[in-house]
């Protein structure tokens, strides 16, 4: 199971809205338990609305700086993280190839897509001895106390990493109905579904009180 | 002489190597990566870009990492 600390949870929500397009990062697990995500980081990356590219030299300062930090690569380099537009969470072909490619040489690794209408896919590839390749659930557990957002941090980090390309770029002008549907059809309110997830956090740990 | 090698391949790696005085980069990918494609990894001595046949010096830190990770919805 790929579990998530409330506070990476929100985390990834807060990134996934923030911009109108995918976005992607890697998990920073606990070293004792290395499915359960304590953090995300972004490197740079260039986004459209369907497609994330992170930059090569930004994934080796992340290794640089977490190695710095004390962390294995098996904390930091192996759960490999992006959003999808829309509601459809499963892998498309240049996800499947990007992951045999780069994550194939690993003993294991995990791809984890967030659907911006909340459906998420996470899958666990076992490259050792015969191999394996299966999906596991996700959850955010409500045990680890939630230390909070900051919206700030979250906001700098993005801003500093996420590049956007145009969508009209990307569509070459040809159909600007077409954009201003798509721009339509996939935004939504971020602060809504961060209310949500922040009520349920609270309804959640009052009764875990309450259990006590 | 012993260098820090950065490397996620297999079981992951963070930690000091020893090489063999004169070892060029060349010689570090080759013997930890094999003979997978080059371009499928970033190459660096001490964060810094760097010539496969660099010469290695004692305490360098070599990181071998990922390349061309792009995802699609
Ligand atoms: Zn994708």
């Amino acid at each position: 199971m790929l579990r998530f600390s409330p506070t990476a949870w929100a985390k990834l929500l807060f990134l996934r809205d923030y911009g109108e397009t995918e976005v992607g990062g890697f998990a920073i697990t606990a070293s004792e338990d290395l499915l359960f995500v304590r953090d995300l980081k972004l490197v740079r990356q260039v986004c459209s609305w369907a497609h994330v590219a992170f930059e090569d030299e930004s994934v080796a300062d992340l290794f640089d700086e977490q190695v710095d930090a004390g962390l294995r690569p098996e904390q930091f380099g192996r759960i490999w993280m992006h959003t999808h537009p829309g509601n459809c969470p499963l892998p498309s072909q240049t996800d499947e190839q990007t992951f045999a490619r780069v994550f194939g040489q690993s003993e294991w690794a995990v791809m984890f897509i967030l659907a911006r209408g909340g459906k998420s896919y996470a899958r666990l590839q076992m490259n050792t001895g015969q191999g394996a390749s299966l999906r596991i659930p996700v959850e955010i557990d409500y045990s680890q106390s939630f230390t909070g957002c900051d919206h700030e941090s979250w906001e700098s980090e993005y801003l500093t990493h996420v590049q956007s390309h145009n969508s009209k770029t990307l569509f070459n002008n040809q159909d600007e109905d077409a954009i201003d549907f798509l721009e339509n059809e996939f935004r939504f309110d971020l602060w809504d579904e961060t209310d949500d997830f922040l009520s349920q956090t609270q309804r959640q740990e009052e009764r875990n009180d309450h259990d006590d | 002489m012993q260098v820090l090698l950065i490397n996620n391949d297999g079981g992951g790696f963070a930690d000091y190597i020893e090489v063999p005085d004169g070892a060029s980069v060349q010689d570090v990918f080759t013997e930890k990566v094999g003979n997978r494609p080059a371009s499928d990894y970033l190459i660096r001595v001490n964060r810094q870009p760097c010539a496969s046949q660099q010469i290695l010096q004692e305490g360098d830190r070599i990181s071998i990492t990922p390349t061309k990770i792009e995802g699609a919805g």
